[in-house]
């Protein structure tokens, strides 16, 4: 009678707390589904761990450049150029270690450096120059496909003969040695999920006792606790997937190093909260003393060295560098940022919200490749996925406005 | 008569826009803990001697005082520096921002620096803005709502309260009880009267006569870019109205220069 009882209200708490905040669990939950689905259709293969290994491998190079997208999507600009920059800039790092003898740890500053000034450009343009987003960006788009030719014309594909380069793409942290317990198992890759699950915890729980200091609109107890539940579960099963295989990769790492600082610099600092505030009303955040100019800059500059190190990822994993590298990323990473959430109106989007959406698309792509379905019809899945998931998000903000 | 020095004094101002005079002359006086109504009609030049008042706009001619001190205001930025804010009839909010971060948009509190990284202290600033409604009196239920979730008078309050945060000595409002429900503007009119009780000094721009009558101490008219009419809020306010509106339209142009000035 009793647990009856408990179940009922149980049921009720997870659904208000999904109405409540459906926007933002509405993709976690997406993304679940669609793993779901394909664990069932493909018998497994989909959820096993060299299978999502191998996930958030290829979504690597697709993730940071979502990232960086979510940000010019906020300040409702949007930016064409970072595909073919990446690849470009894939093609320099390539030459500068096998034409010009750089080492890698003098390789990656300058691509990423390059990528920096690349995106001020953009910024210079679309901040003094008042040139819409939309075609500064398309002409670096030709103009980068043209530069990423040049630079590979003599060779056609070149060979990245540097074995720490590639370990970025297809490597993996080192496993702690000589621990007899769980063979077959990454322990580092647990530690770091155990601690991680734990730091979020702890700082779940310290927010919401400063919270609860003058707001009186934090979850009740038993809801904040189903929250946190659901959130380790998710990391812990993630994390118990990854160690399964040879656990947590190297770009796993860039990836969660990118995620963890900008959604830092997103929530929790000046520069972020002026970005959305640009994002928000422009006229606004003029008036109220931010330089709507300088926002800019940033928020291209960022993007710039993001498709740098989307462009290093990708090299790296191929370990080589192509002529059509960087092909369609830029519609990709956008994709992701709409899918996790982002507005097209501005003012909206959640790094971690587009990482989700990168992640969603990607397990689209690997599971219906190993149902053998074919390309033309993994595009039209693809296209009611990013269609339902924009409609969803625009009938949700009108429910909220209510 | 009064001996005290007025918080702002303008005199003289001259704009005009190409061929248009926009403004041709105007004096205003506002004093400490005093709300004044600025009435005319459309292109009568009381947004332009605003916006000219809050740094939008620099004049052609004519002298600023702030407490008796000549002061140079040539954009938004220096109109803060002297204490003078304006509530824009547009709302300067950011929708997608909770209340306390509308409030602090532009000077977020900091926690910590990080080099050029500037970490934000979000509960001092959740804190000072449940504070600061508490004082005004304004209803909004938590400082963590969304603006785009509150309803036109709630917002009214939160531009409103957002303008007289910072050591505001002056708080411009420019129509703010435009496009607002009855029952909406009377809540903006009691912030006002709360503020003025607070000690605030406010100018109200406002086609609603009655708005104004209800919560100001003083009104001026302009017409045509002149200050026609200069006159303490007081009487019956179908009397009051008839003779505002007669010098709106211009039926009525016994207004003398200087009259309305302390000499």
């Amino acid at each position: 009678m009793s647990t009856e009882r408990f179940k009922i209200s149980f049921i009720k708490d997870v659904s208000k707390i999904l109405r409540q905040n459906i926007r933002d669990w509405g993709m976690y939950i997406a993304l679940l589904i669609i793993m779901a689905i394909f664990t069932i259709t493909t018998k497994g293969v989909f959820i096993s761990s060299r299978n999502i290994g191998n996930l958030i491998d290829q979504t690597g190079y697709i993730a940071v450049l979502a990232v960086g997208m979510t940000l010019v999507i906020v300040i409702r600009d949007i930016d064409l150029s970072v595909g073919f920059l990446a690849g470009f800039l894939g093609a320099v790092a390539a030459i500068s270690m096998v034409s010009w003898h750089l080492p890698v740890y003098a390789c990656i500053p300058l691509v990423l450096g390059l990528g920096v000034l690349a995106g001020l450009l953009t910024g210079f343009l679309v901040a003094q120059m008042k040139i819409p987003a939309f075609v500064a960006t398309l002409a670096g788009w030709l103009g980068y496909r043209g530069a990423l030719q040049l630079a590979t014309m003599s060779r056609g594909t070149i060979i990245i003969p540097s074995d720490a380069f590639n370990a970025i793409g297809n490597g993996y942290i080192p496993d702690i040695p000589g621990i007899g317990i769980l063979p077959g198992v990454h322990k580092l890759t647990l530690i770091l999920g155990v601690l991680a699950i734990l730091l979020f915890i702890i700082s779940a729980i310290n927010n919401r006792r400063k919270m609860r200091a003058y707001d009186s609109k934090v979850l009740a107890m038993h809801l904040f606790t189903i929250e946190l539940v659901f959130v380790s579960a998710l990391v812990g099963a993630i994390t118990w997937v990854l160690a399964g295989y040879k656990g947590l990769s190297w770009t796993g790492v860039v990836v969660l190093i990118v995620v963890i600082f900008y959604n830092f610099v997103m929530s929790r600092t000046v520069l972020g909260r002026h970005i959305s505030a640009v994002g928000g009303n422009p006229e606004a955040a003029e008036l109220s003393g931010i330089s709507v100019k300088k926002i800019t800059y940033v928020v291209f500059g960022s993007m710039g060295m993001l498709a740098g190190l989307s462009g290093i990822l990708f090299a790296s994993r191929f370990k080589s560098a192509t002529t059509t590298a960087g092909t369609l990323f830029e519609l990709d990473a956008i994709a992701a940022a709409f899918v996790g959430g982002a507005s097209p109106s501005g003012g909206v989007g959640k790094v971690t919200g587009s990482i989700v959406g990168a992640f969603a698309m990607m397990s689209l792509t690997s599971g219906m490749n190993l149902m053998g379905i074919d390309i033309s019809y993994q595009y039209i899945v693809k296209a009611l996925v990013l269609a339902a998931a924009v409609i969803f998000d625009i009938a949700a903000r009108n429910r909220a406005k209510e | 008569m009064e001996e005290a020095i007025p918080i702002v004094e303008m005199r003289n101002i001259k704009k005009n826009f190409g061929g248009v005079q926009a403004l041709q002359g105007v004096d205003l006086v506002l004093h400490h803990n005093e709300v004044l109504g600025l009435v005319g009609d459309n292109a009568a030049g009381k947004s332009t001697l605003m916006k000219i008042l809050s740094g939008a706009y620099i004049p052609d001619e004519g002298e600023i005082f702030i407490e008796g001190k000549k002061a140079h205001i040539a954009n938004p930025w220096d109109a803060r520096r002297q204490g003078i804010e304006m509530v824009y009839q547009d709302l300067a909010l950011a929708n997608n921002l909770d209340v306390a971060a509308n409030v602090f948009m532009g000077r977020e509190a900091v926690s910590a620096k990080l080099g050029p990284i500037s970490i934000m202290d979000e509960h001092y600033m959740g804190q000072e803005t449940q504070r600061l409604l508490d004082r005004l009196k304004i209803d909004i239920s938590s400082v963590r709502l969304k603006v785009e979730s509150l309803s036109g008078g709630q917002r009214q309050a939160v531009a409103i309260a957002r303008a007289t945060a910072f050591n505001t000595k002056v708080t411009i409002m420019d129509e703010p009880t435009a496009a607002l429900s009855v029952a909406a503007i009377g809540k903006v009119l009691d912030l006002v009267r709360e503020l003025k009780a607070q000690g605030s000094s406010i100018i109200i721009i406002s086609h609603r006569l009655e708005d104004i009558y209800q919560v100001s101490d003083r009104m001026m008219v302009l017409r045509h870019g002149r200050k026609v009419c200069d006159t303490p809020v007081a009487g019956d306010l179908d009397d009051f109205n008839e003779r505002v509106v007669a010098y709106i339209i211009g039926a009525r142009d016994d207004f003398a220069e200087g009259v309305g000035k302390q000499q």
